[in-house]
């Protein structure tokens, strides 16, 4: 695994520790890190990330603000929780794995077709659309946004699953599953977005 | 309190000692020498607390027996103290220099006419978990606590009784010591002042649960360590492994099991470092292919200490890893698999072991028992501080007070002694 050493010549951001304390979610909680690495050691899926939990953090307190954005880390983390509950230290590290990726996204880090970016994007298309997470729209949506040749691909490669799901009544055919009060839900969102965007 | 009114004197100037540990007979022998009245009591059937169930101190790595041994001697020939075992404190009232102190003495079923002959250990074939080994093996049902114990006096498990054992037992004892009918029973003691010694306990291992304590026979703790090293200990001090009895040749010790932790004990125990090194010692002493890593999240060998850092970090065959481990697996040859993260070098590891060692922390004794609802106050872990100023005439000393180690908790008795020296004195 390549890590971005500290080289001669390379500008580090001295405030992004400070940036990521005050403006992302569990943030506050980073100083507190000492660098055990039982959340690294315990992630399922750490031989998958870029860097572990723990070297990210470093990472962050090193002010590597151009590595730590683009890693692969806060987008491959499937937010089990092992790493939070054995914490010794109380730092909510998935959270601020959640909220780092939502900020790469939002600073254009994760561009172009992005595997985990669309698929989330997907997901919450469906969730504030419809109040629910309808499978096969989500996973339309998510397979079209990679592009037309590759959506096609996907589709025809899962197709055997979809109809095994839909013949075993674990799919269903027809309108999107939808909750009742869906304007109180729309009306719930345009709050959230108001609110964030006071801060 | 009235007492020490009108020039009248105390109505006590004795002191009483709770816990007969390192600290608590530290305590009763300094305060005796310096021509105070003593009571120590201790809930075992013997003194030497905790330290009397390790192999060996550091970092000089000598026996325990002999310190503990030259107090005793001190005991023997000072009138001043009352040594009283299996006994308990249930509650307390008054003031400095007029406590009321009641207390529990479990039944021991055997009385002070005992030679240590052994007759009724011969007479009974019933076997009981040995308390002096940490379980790890068994002993007669009656029995000596241990080689070196003070007092020298059989004692009964109460499972014999129950099973009705007593009469043979009575039957075998030629100088009437053995007494089944023995109920315990409840006193008051009037001192003038108290030092709470109470000491700590292992935190339990099982509630770490991502170590499998107890999936693996071969995951222990540091104090069960110190029995395993131990001429009489289960293995006669070879360190073997627990599940199959072949030497242990690959030797995992785990910092940190508890200590350091928000989900389980949040302080630094303190002695848990100075502790794994001297497993390493032990370890290497044994086998001179051995080799054994310490997984560590920092060091903490403070001053004086760090020369036997130095001394065990010279040797190639132990390996400081720097890593809190994540987990523990039994793998598939039944060896404990540690895994987690080498932080140094980020790879991920999946290592077995012969024999896994546990530092688990220091917890104080009194979360579990008696703790004074005056004269002290127990702070967030449960560590008995005094409030300054109060003028009552209770003292912390040891590991009831915080996280010391031997040298240190002996140092605290000797200040608890003398703070009630001069609160009785004072009264």
């Amino acid at each position: 695994m390549t890590t971005p050493a500290p080289a001669a010549g390379k500008t580090y951001d001295l405030s992004f520790a400070r940036w990521v304390r005050d403006n992302i979610n569990g943030g506050d909680k980073l100083n507190l890190c000492m660098q055990c690495g039982a959340c690294s050691g315990s992630c399922p899926i750490g031989v998958q990330m870029d860097y572990g939990p723990r070297k990210l953090f470093m990472m962050i307190r090193a002010g590597m603000k151009e590595e730590v954005l683009s890693a692969n880390t806060q987008w491959n983390c499937t937010s089990c929780y092992r790493c939070v509950v054995r914490c010794p230290r109380g730092v909510p590290v998935t959270y601020i794995l959640q909220d780092l990726a939502a900020k790469s996204a939002e600073f254009g880090y994760a561009k172009g077709p992005h595997e985990n970016k669309n698929f989330a994007q997907s997901f919450w298309w469906s969730a504030a659309t419809f109040g629910r997470t309808d499978e096969r729209l989500v996973t339309m949506r998510y397979f079209f946004s990679l592009g037309l040749g590759e959506g096609f691909k996907r589709a025809m490669a899962n197709l055997k699953v979809a109809l095994g799901m839909v013949k075993t009544g674990r799919m269903h055919i027809g309108l999107p599953h939808m909750t009742k009060g869906r304007k109180g839900l729309k009306a719930i969102l345009a709050k959230a977005r108001e609110i964030e965007a006071r801060h | 309190m009235a007492a020490g009114q009108n020039g009248a004197g105390p109505a006590s100037q004795t002191i009483l000692v709770v816990g007969g540990g390192i600290a608590g007979v530290t305590a009763a022998v300094e305060a005796a020498e310096a021509g105070q009245d003593v009571i120590l009591i201790e809930r075992d059937a013997a003194l030497g607390g905790r330290v009397t169930k390790l192999n060996r101190y550091f970092p000089k790595l000598c026996h325990p027996t002999c310190g503990l041994e030259i107090n005793y001697q001190r005991i023997r020939k000072n009138p001043r103290i009352r040594v009283m075992t299996m006994c308990e404190v249930q509650g307390i009232s008054g003031g400095r220099g007029d406590y009321k102190v009641s207390v529990q003495r479990h039944p021991r079923f055997v009385n002070e006419r005992c030679t240590a002959c052994g007759a009724c250990a011969n007479a009974t074939e019933m076997m009981v978990d040995n308390p002096f080994n940490y379980g790890l093996d068994k002993v007669k049902a009656a029995y000596l606590p241990h080689e070196h114990a003070f007092p020298m006096r059989y004692v009964v498990a109460p499972e014999a009784i129950a099973a009705g054992e007593g009469e043979k037992l009575k039957a075998a004892c030629a100088y009437g010591a053995l007494d089944p009918d023995d109920k315990g029973e409840t006193f008051d003691l009037h001192v003038g002042a108290v030092v709470w010694a109470t000491g700590w306990q292992p935190y339990d291992p099982k509630k770490l649960d991502v170590y499998s304590y107890v999936h693996s026979r071969d995951i222990i703790t540091n104090v069960e360590m110190e029995r395993l090293a131990a001429h009489d200990g289960p293995t006669h001090g070879k360190i073997l492994r627990p599940s199959n009895g072949e030497p242990a040749k690959k030797v995992a010790l785990i910092q940190c099991a508890g200590s350091r932790d928000l989900n389980h004990l949040p302080y630094c125990s303190r002695i848990c470092c100075l502790g794994s090194l001297k497993h390493a010692a032990y370890v290497r002493e044994q086998y001179p292919d051995a080799e054994v890593h310490i997984y560590y999240i920092d060091i903490r060998a403070h001053d004086k200490l760090e020369a036997f850092y130095d001394r065990v970090r010279a040797d190639p065959q132990v390996k400081f890893v720097k890593s809190k481990p994540a987990h523990i697996r039994v793998g598939e040859d039944g060896r404990p698999m540690l895994h987690g993260e080498r932080t140094i070098d980020r790879e991920i590891y999946a290592e077995p072991y012969d024999l896994v060692v546990l530092a688990t922390g220091m917890q104080p004794s009194a979360v579990a028992g008696y703790r004074p609802t005056m004269g002290l106050v127990a702070d967030e872990y449960g560590f008995l501080v005094p409030v300054e100023g109060d003028g009552e005439g209770m003292f912390s000393a040891g590991v009831a007070s915080g996280p010391l180690d031997v040298s240190m908790s002996v140092q605290s008795a000797t200040a608890a002694a003398l703070k009630a020296i001069q609160a009785v004195r004072n009264a």
